[in-house]
């Protein structure tokens, strides 16, 4: 089923663009470390608000022109004609543990300290920008695949049983989950991150925090729908048919009515995913987010929301922004063209 | 910056509005609504030595921080609240922000007894209420009676009081008013006699009835808070705008009899950010506006065209710091507070003095703050021309001075350039800091490169303000804490901070006894510099204080960010000083 | 119908109960409270502060403070500010008719946008205005709303047409009230595009949907077929059906009426209810809190049930009796 999904996507153009680009980010993402020039706390305290280096061909090599801070005051900088920097592949770099236990000590591209490489400018620590949206778009990309995955195993748990017991366990589901959606959404996140940060103290531990209550505000509806789905598969006759069989109510769940549920969780799915990223930026946003040291693409556009960004046109610390939009973009773009492919019935949902 | 297109566009959106509006209802004139009355002056009126000004002008300031939550001045906390009070109700005496001297207020003139705990004020005779009534030492005498009061708890109560004992308050006549001090009180005529004055004939009601702290908020009609100072509430809208009007009873006046303020309304916008504000500032829409460093510029590049000059005022009064935490004792489970291998390295002041010489304070100001930014090393900032000590020990950013005194210290490096103490622990502990402030969290990310050039290991850990104030203050359970206090004023104020017994004295606070030899020395320095009121002394104790923080170290002084105004170039009189409000003479503007 | 909407509103009692509790408690384990701006500032003895802890009854466990702020509550009296000192209903009644104005306008802006809109995507399917229009769908989808919220402020102090924030301009009250109204008028463009343009794209991909659902049906055929006039079917037969599904989503809407502009409030300075709650949030001032999480609450609720009851109102196969 995945495989023919999968083929059926790559015959759409806008569905294979999608799905090339965002494979394509997914991969950096998980290369980071390998691909940003800089670790994400690198500073360079002379290099404050540096703008992307300019990059050229130069003795048969590429290289960076180097540039010269003209005005401090603003952050004024200005190539110095004629001096440049050559671009060295697989460069040596501090040893970095990648996945947490193979050590790495190159880089693949880099120039040589003290000159810096800003592909996309340096912020106001004069840390690399780009270096920061790759490790950052770990965060923002993961978020909404691990979100999902909760919602998805617990809306399927408490909505798969509901649906399929009844009785005081769906009445008591239920009113949970009307509980959790009669709570503004924005108010009820506020307070439980005021509530539970005290028990995610590290800055990494802070993403899981953001990650678990997106999902617990978002498993609600999914369960319901659930419940309902598997409400309407429960007095099919091959249910019944297993039922004779003997077989448990988990076998049920997991060998006959999940299959059926699979469209549709794979198109909420990829619909979903959006809601996390924007979140997560949101959060960060209001300053409830991401934390220093760690980095996310919200952390680092709610550190520019301030307007000498745009009067000093500092344009480069815009990019975050720019990933965020364009990901959701692909993401939506993708699933309507999944949901189209598996059912053409659904509407589209507001 | 608007192109002339935008510019001709912009006034025919507009001219179409307010074409629109005159023709279809005679609009009523802003000029009748602007009418001033001029009652006599009063007999004891204060005449300013400047030259006289002409009547007029509007004066607009945007205050992004978001409006006052209350006009009753017991109930107030924040400082946009005071600083609403503060235009409203005068003191008995006021200060001269620019040469930091006290002067008359509501009060003509005062003596102090040879004791000097018994403080005689005369007041002015003829001062009027906004309302018209006369203002009298009833009034002086029913404003402590309300600090005072069980059923009012404020803020201000203990201010007034030495070891929980209250000032005496006595009226003498109508016009004059005793204080007694049960002991000699230094900051007496700056706290004291620069609190506002509360109207007795508005309040005295509600004081008898108990609903004191009800009264004077937000929904109150602004008719009822009646005024003695510059101006009056002409009208407030919560979340959006404060006017004032000018107060016609005022007491202060021209030389050729014209009775102050000149404006004609004095108009606070209230934004919820920084942002707002300077946007509107920039695009010539308020008067005036407090300018972050890293803004500076581009805002200076709007000074022709709106015709405003932004000015230096030098380092700011915010002072940041952070600090070990020096805390020996035990939770209640009996665990330490601190890990003790780790206690013994805050303890020791050589370890303070090497993250002290660590730190790129240079790196920080020039590349965050653009080049405006001042390197601290003591607990005043320069802003506080009265009280800076510029004597202390300072410690450059010198990597290898740090490391020699680590080495002093008994710490030494493995070949990757780990620190290590003399018992085999790595050198690594947690910073804390609050994470609503932005050059803040820079400086924390910064100090932790600064140390991992060192050896030292330094996780952050950004906490939400209500966390961080309970780990440094009720809790304990923290390595190491960065704070930003805004300082400025009369020593008196960091008492809590000073004494060793003090609850905001962060890296070892409530102790019952100074645990060391220096702070049993700043808490005598402290407690003689409140016993006296020879200036020259005071100033000699704090001094001598700032001197042991600074070579004690147990708050790491960072850096403060230099301050800017940008103020209209239309008004005279701008009086700009280096601290504290620049409208503190906002009666004597007027439109060039 | 009538004992339906009876019992949904019955229940609404106990789901009231359940979400004060859940967020009384929340605020509550959330370390600090009201106080700790107090206990920041270094000239605030501490016997002030647990003064104040009393009279606020801080002090108190946590059930205690829970039954007697419910014991207020259920008489009417969402209590009082802790940081403005008034009752907590005036403070509320203060902000809320400028959200009210914002949502209001908003939820016009992003009809007017989207049906017209929407018609012609679906009459026009897959010509070039069909996919601009599905792209600046997908586009105003994807723009975090803060980041449209921040770029609107950028560009009206840049542009300087529009006010860069607030509610009225600083003559308003010198204005005739023509001239008040148009004050308040301009004042609410820029928001209510940026809180109404994410609504607009999804009501537009939906109103497409519906069209052509309605167009592709056997009764239009069979109009068509029977020779009725082109615009006779696409505003009476089409246009009609295709909309009835959108109405429910006005359920929806009344949800969001006071609680849904929060950031768009905050980031573009409009003072309403959502930065009057923000900030009560940020600052534990907890009966605001609590006022504003039971009304969120209740709307959220009471919306639900007008989508259901308009549900069945323009689907007469739904039946809710049973």
């Amino acid at each position: 089923m995945t495989s023919d999904l999968l083929h059926q996507i790559l015959r759409r153009r806008a569905g294979a663009f999608c799905l090339v680009v965002l494979i394509l980010f997914y991969v950096a993402a998980f290369f980071a470390p390998l691909l940003a020039p800089y670790a994400t706390s690198d500073q360079d305290l002379t290099k404050t608000y540096h703008p992307p280096t300019g990059v050229v061909w130069q003795e048969g090599r590429l290289a960076v022109r180097l540039y010269k801070l003209v005005d401090p005051t603003c952050a004024k900088y200005e190539a110095e004609p004629g001096q440049f920097a050559p671009i060295h592949f697989w460069v040596k770099a501090p040893t970095y543990h990648f996945l947490g236990f193979i050590p790495v000590s190159h880089r693949l591209f880099g120039v040589e300290a003290p000159a810096r490489l800003y592909l996309l400018g340096s912020d106001e620590t004069g840390r690399d920008v780009f270096s920061r949206l790759l490790y950052g778009s770990r965060v923002s990309l993961t978020i909404g695949l691990i979100g999902i995955l909760i919602t998805t195993v617990i809306g399927l748990t408490v909505g798969g049983l509901a649906g399929y017991f009844g009785g005081v366990f769906d009445s008591v589901a239920m009113r949970g989950t009307e509980l959790i959606m009669a709570i503004p959404g924005l108010y009820l996140i506020i307070a439980l991150r005021a509530a539970l940060a005290k028990y995610f103290d590290d800055s990494d531990q802070i993403f899981i925090l953001i990650v678990v209550i997106l999902s617990f505000i978002g498993w609600a509806g999914t369960a319901r729908v659930i419940r309902g789905l598997t409400l309407s598969l429960r007095n099919r006759p091959f249910i019944y048919a297993a039922e004779a069989l003997g077989q448990g109510p988990v076998t049920i769940l997991w060998k006959h009515l999940f299959p059926n549920l699979f469209s549709y969780l794979i198109v909420t799915s990829m619909l979903s995913i959006p809601g996390y990223i924007l979140g997560e930026a949101a959060l960060s946003f209001l300053g409830i987010g991401i934390q220093e040291p760690s980095t996310s693409w919200g952390l680092m556009l709610s550190q520019v929301q301030d307007l000498k960004v745009f009067m000093l046109n500092f344009w480069w610390l815009l990019t975050p922004g720019l990933a965020i939009f364009i990901t959701v973009i692909l993401f939506n773009v993708l699933g309507d063209v999944v949901r189209d492919i598996v059912d053409p019935k659904l509407k589209t949902q507001v | 910056m608007p192109s002339l297109r935008l510019t001709v566009l912009n006034s025919l959106f507009r001219g179409v509005a307010i074409t629109l509006a005159a023709l279809l209802i005679p609009a009523c004139s802003p000029r009748q609504k602007l009418k001033r009355e001029f009652p006599p002056l009063p007999k004891d009126v204060d005449i300013i030595t400047k030259p006289p000004g002409r009547y007029g002008g509007i004066y607009i300031n945007v205050d992004p921080g978001g409006g006052p939550n209350t006009f009753n001045y017991l109930v107030a906390e924040d400082a946009t609240s005071m600083g609403a009070i503060g235009t409203v109700l005068e003191g008995l005496v006021r200060r001269n922000s620019l040469t930091e001297e006290i002067i008359p207020g509501l009060a003509k003139s005062w003596e102090v007894s040879p004791d000097n705990k018994t403080y005689t004020f005369h007041l002015r005779e003829g001062v009027k209420w906004s309302d018209g009534a006369p203002f009298s030492a009833d009034d002086v005498v029913f404003t402590f009676a309300c600090i005072y009061d069980e059923r009012f708890p404020n803020r201000h109560a203990s201010d007034y009081s030495i070891d929980g004992k209250p000032f005496k308050v006595e009226k003498m006549d109508n016009l004059t008013v005793r204080f007694i001090t049960p002991d000699i009180y230094a900051p007496f005529l700056e706290m004291v006699g620069g609190g506002p004055i509360l109207p007795k004939h508005a309040l005295q009601k509600f004081a008898d009835n108990g609903t004191l702290m009800k009264a004077w908020n937000i929904g109150t009609h602004p008719r009822e808070i009646v005024s003695t100072g510059m101006f009056r509430i002409a009208s407030f809208k919560p979340g959006e705008r404060l006017v004032y009007e000018p107060n016609p009873h005022y007491w202060r006046a021209d030389n050729t009899g014209q009775r102050l303020p000149y404006l004609d309304l004095y108009i606070t916008k209230f934004v919820r950010d920084q942002n707002a504000s300077l946007a509107a500032f920039a695009t010539g829409q308020s008067d005036s506006e407090g300018i972050t460093p890293d803004n500076v510029e581009w805002v200076r590049r709007g000074e022709k065209a709106h015709n405003y000059t932004v000015h230096e005022r030098g380092p700011s009064t915010v002072c940041n710091f952070l600090w070990f935490n020096q805390n020996p004792e035990k939770d209640k489970s009996g665990k330490p507070f601190v890990e003790p291998y780790k206690l013994k390295w805050f303890q020791d002041v050589r370890f303070r003095q090497a993250v002290s010489h660590g730190i790129n304070r240079e790196g920080i100001i020039k590349g965050v703050l653009f080049g405006r930014g001042t390197p601290l090393w003591g607990p005043e900032t320069p802003a506080n021309t009265k009280w800076f000590n510029p004597d202390l020990q300072k410690y450059p950013y010198s990597p290898e001075k740090a490391r020699e005194l680590l080495k002093l210290a008994g710490f030494r490096w493995n070949e990757a350039g780990e620190l290590f103490d003399s018992a085999e622990n790595r050198v690594s502990f947690t910073l804390n800091t609050n994470q609503e402030n932005p050059i803040r969290q820079h400086m924390a990310t910064v100090f932790k490169e600064n140390m991992k050039d060192l050896g030292i290991e330094v996780k952050l850990q950004l906490l939400d303000f209500g966390t961080f104030v309970k780990k440094i203050g009720e809790s304990y359970d923290y390595e190491c804490g960065m704070l930003g206090l805004t300082g400025g004023g009369d020593p008196v104020g960091g008492m809590s901070v000073y004494l060793s017994s003090g609850r905001m004295h962060e890296w070892y606070p409530n102790q019952k006894k100074p645990a060391t030899a220096w702070e049993a020395r700043i808490d005598e320095l402290m407690m003689k510099q409140l016993k006296t009121l020879n200036l020259a002394e005071r100033k000699k104790y704090w001094f001598e204080v700032q001197r042991i923080m600074s070579e004690q170290l147990p708050f790491i002084y960072l850096i403060t960010p230099n301050s800017y105004e940008g103020v209209k170039n239309r008004w005279e009189n701008v009086e700009i000083p280096k601290s504290g409000g620049i409208t503190w003479n906002l009666d004597e503007y007027y439109l060039k | 119908m009538k004992t339906y909407i009876l019992r949904r509103l019955l229940l609404m009692i106990p789901m009231l109960l359940g979400v004060s509790l859940l967020v009384f408690v929340l605020v509550y384990i959330s370390p600090g409270n009201y106080l700790d701006a107090l206990k920041a500032q270094r000239d605030i003895p501490a016997e002030f502060i647990a003064k104040k802890e009393r009279e606020l009854g801080l002090d108190r466990p946590w059930y205690v403070q829970y039954v007697s702020w419910l014991g207020r509550t259920v008489r009417g009296d969402f209590g009082e500010s802790w940081s403005y000192r008034i009752p907590v209903a005036e403070l509320l009644a203060q902000r809320a008719p400028a959200t009210l104005a914002l949502s209001l306008t908003s939820l016009v802006f992003a009809w007017a946008i989207a049906v017209p809109l929407g018609v012609f995507a679906a009459v026009y399917r897959n010509s070039i205005f069909d996919k601009l229009s599905a792209l600046s769908a997908y586009a105003a989808l994807s723009i975090p709303e803060f980041f449209l919220a921040l770029l609107a402020v950028i560009f009206a102090s840049q542009w300087g047409v529009f006010p860069t924030g607030g509610l009225s301009s600083i003559d308003h009250d010198y204005l005739s009230p023509v001239g008040q109204l148009w004050d308040y008028v301009h004042h609410l463009i820029l928001p209510t595009i940026v809180l109404g343009i994410g609504g607009a794209a999804g009501l537009m991909r939906v109103m497409r949907t519906n069209m052509l659902d309605v167009i592709q049906s056997e009764y239009v055929m069979t109009a068509r077929a029977k020779g009725v006039p082109e615009n006779v079917i696409m505003f009476r037969h089409v246009l009609r059906n295709a909309i009835n599904p959108l109405v429910t989503s006005l359920g929806f809407a009344f949800s969001g009426l006071l609680s849904g502009a929060v950031l768009v409030e905050n980031v573009m300075n409009y003072p309403g209810l959502g930065q009057l709650i923000f900030q009560a949030f940020m600052r534990k001032d907890r009966d605001v809190v609590m006022a504003a999480v039971i009304i969120g609450s209740s709307m959220l609720i009471i919306g639900n049930l007008i989508a259901d009851i308009l549900l069945a109102w323009v689907d007469p196969r739904i039946r809710y009796d049973k």
